[in-house]
């Protein structure tokens, strides 16, 4: 029986569905069966990050109203055989998609994949409530602006309120000159507000913006900055105490965020 | 300190004066029902009997509050007397219903009420509300709320909205371990954060209570001065 972890932020755009493909195919790469689920109906873009998007034929509100079987509708990775993504749809109405719809569809995926990884949908409406509803486990993304990170402590609450006890925090688009200016919160600021365990940093990363667009998750490439930083939260997620990476060689940054990690696990 | 001289004769029963320290000097409080005779055959004894070596000494300011008892002239002119007397006693105020009576007691408000321990983060769009005073044993984070109609004690972080006295108490207080509140509400007072050059307060052990003049905050370690009770009945 696998895991569903649901990836959320509050607020928009912080990288919850760059996250979400990330994540799950760095999963996918340490051999995991994974199964993606875009739980963002109406905008549908977790197929277009996995470069899946030209193979969609039915999506998630017609397995929920029956409009066909769940195998039917499950994309399966050209890169991962253990990979798979169900789509969102976008047009039909999202209201056909109730919490208990989704319980039953995340119920049956766990029984055949490691991971059901899901993308959230902005916002803490219908939606969200929806998408929250078969995971096991949290994970909540922000990024070091005090609006991010806000909205992150509002959905902490709101998830710990529906038995998601434990949320794991993310980080994305550190700068580190930037936190050293001051124009940025720095990670100690921001778990010591949010105070959840944090899974890792990821930093700002041009390259991730490209990748999004070609189809093709940052992770698979050696050499991008932000992959290292997501391969190293999907082997935390699997149990290994890998620390925190140095975004820039300064030892001040490295020794606080490594006491940082080791100090809460 | 409350010096209890209690009749030997009737151990159980309260004595028909009893003496408060406080900040200000001795507060002596008459018992109301008490027949005018006990008081004064108590007081001759503390006064001026056996017990007098207690109260000889330096100055000391005295305040005696007969409270709503019936009384003539005579006799509060007799209890009066007792307390002139004494060299070293000066007698700031003799009556019923003293300010330095009022000060002890609506501080000492509905001894019986609540009091709430919440543990955790109160988050960003949490609203809490509690009966009676709460200590929050964590933070209250930007964009939560934490509501009491007594104190409000966070042991934590304070960052987000306190509410203290919210059905009208004035007398009711807000302190924190890190006080950073983005804006405190004492009854119906509101105030916005106090800025230090510009810059948002961000303090150690504070506290926040009403004044004539508006909310003022100041060192815990001060709170004494508006619960003066507290100097003298820790274990109360
Ligand atoms: N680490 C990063 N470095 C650089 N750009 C990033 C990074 N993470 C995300 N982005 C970019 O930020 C934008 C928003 O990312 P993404 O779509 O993953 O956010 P989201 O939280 O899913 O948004 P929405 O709330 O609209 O669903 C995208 O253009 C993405 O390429
Ligand atoms: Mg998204």
């Amino acid at each position: 029986m696998g895991t569903a972890m649901v990836i959320t932020s509050g607020k928009g755009g912080v990288g919850k569905t760059t996250s979400t493909a990330n994540i799950g195919t760095a999963l996918a790469l340490l051999g995991k069966r994974v199964c993606l689920i875009d739980a963002d109906i109406g905008l549908r873009n977790l197929d277009v990050v996995m470069g899946l998007e030209n193979r969609i034929i039915y999506d998630i509100v017609d397995v929920a109203t029956g409009q066909c079987r769940l195998e039917q509708a499950l994309i399966r990775d050209k890169r991962f055989d253990g990979l798979a993504l169900l789509p969102a749809s976008q047009t039909k109405d999202k209201s056909a998609l109730d919490a208990e719809r989704v319980r039953t569809i995340v119920a049956e995926l766990k029984q055949a994949f490691d991971f059901v990884v899901i993308d959230c949908p902005a916002g803490i409406e219908h939606g969200f409530q929806v998408a929250t509803a078969g995971a096991d486990e949290a994970i909540v993304v922000t990024t070091p602006e005090t609006a991010a990170v806000r909205d992150a402590d509002r959905v902490i609450g709101l998830l710990e309120k529906s038995g998601l006890r434990s949320p794991k925090l993310v980080i994305n688009r550190i700068r580190p000159k930037m936190v050293r200016a001051g124009d940025m919160l720095d990670i100690d600021e921001i778990v010591q507000v949010l105070s959840i365990d944090l899974l890792g940093v990821v930093p700002d990363d041009e390259t991730v913006i490209a990748h999004n667009i070609k189809g093709e998750p940052t992770v698979l490439r050696n050499d991008a900055k932000a992959s290292q930083a997501y391969r190293n939260i999907a082997r935390r997620i699997l149990g290994d105490a890998v620390p925190l990476m140095v975004l820039e060689e300064e030892p001040g940054v490295f020794a606080r965020m490594r006491r940082l990690f080791g100090g809460r696990r | 300190m409350t010096v209890r001289t209690a009749d030997q004769s009737q151990t159980d029963m309260r004595p028909p004066v009893s003496i408060k320290g406080t900040k200000g000097g001795l507060l002596f409080l008459l018992d109301e029902k008490a027949p005018h005779k006990d008081i004064v055959e108590h007081l001759q004894r503390l006064l001026c009997g056996d017990l007098a070596s207690l109260f000889n000494g330096p100055e000391v300011a005295v305040y005696v509050d007969y409270g709503a008892r019936d009384c003539s002239r005579e006799e509060i002119r007799e209890i009066l007397h007792l307390f002139l007397e004494k060299d070293n006693f000066r007698v700031r105020e003799f009556g019923q219903d003293t300010t330095a009576r009022k000060m002890m007691f609506h501080n000492h408000r509905e001894p019986g009420r609540p009091h709430s321990i919440y543990r955790g983060t109160v988050r960003a769009g949490q609203q809490l509300l509690f009966d009676g005073d709460v200590v929050v044993i964590g933070d209250v984070n930007p964009g939560g709320e934490i509501a009491a109609t007594g104190d409000i004690y966070v042991l934590g972080r304070l960052r987000g909205l306190a509410h203290a006295g919210c059905q009208g108490d004035e007398q009711a207080i807000i302190a924190a371990a890190e006080f950073a509140p983005m804006q405190l509400r004492i009854a119906n007072w509101v105030s916005r954060a106090p800025e230090t050059d510009g810059r948002p307060l961000r303090t150690t052990m504070e506290f926040a209570y009403l004044r004539e003049d508006g909310m003022a905050v100041d060192k815990l370690m001060y709170v004494q001065s508006v619960r003066p009770e507290w100097a003298f009945h820790p274990a109360e």
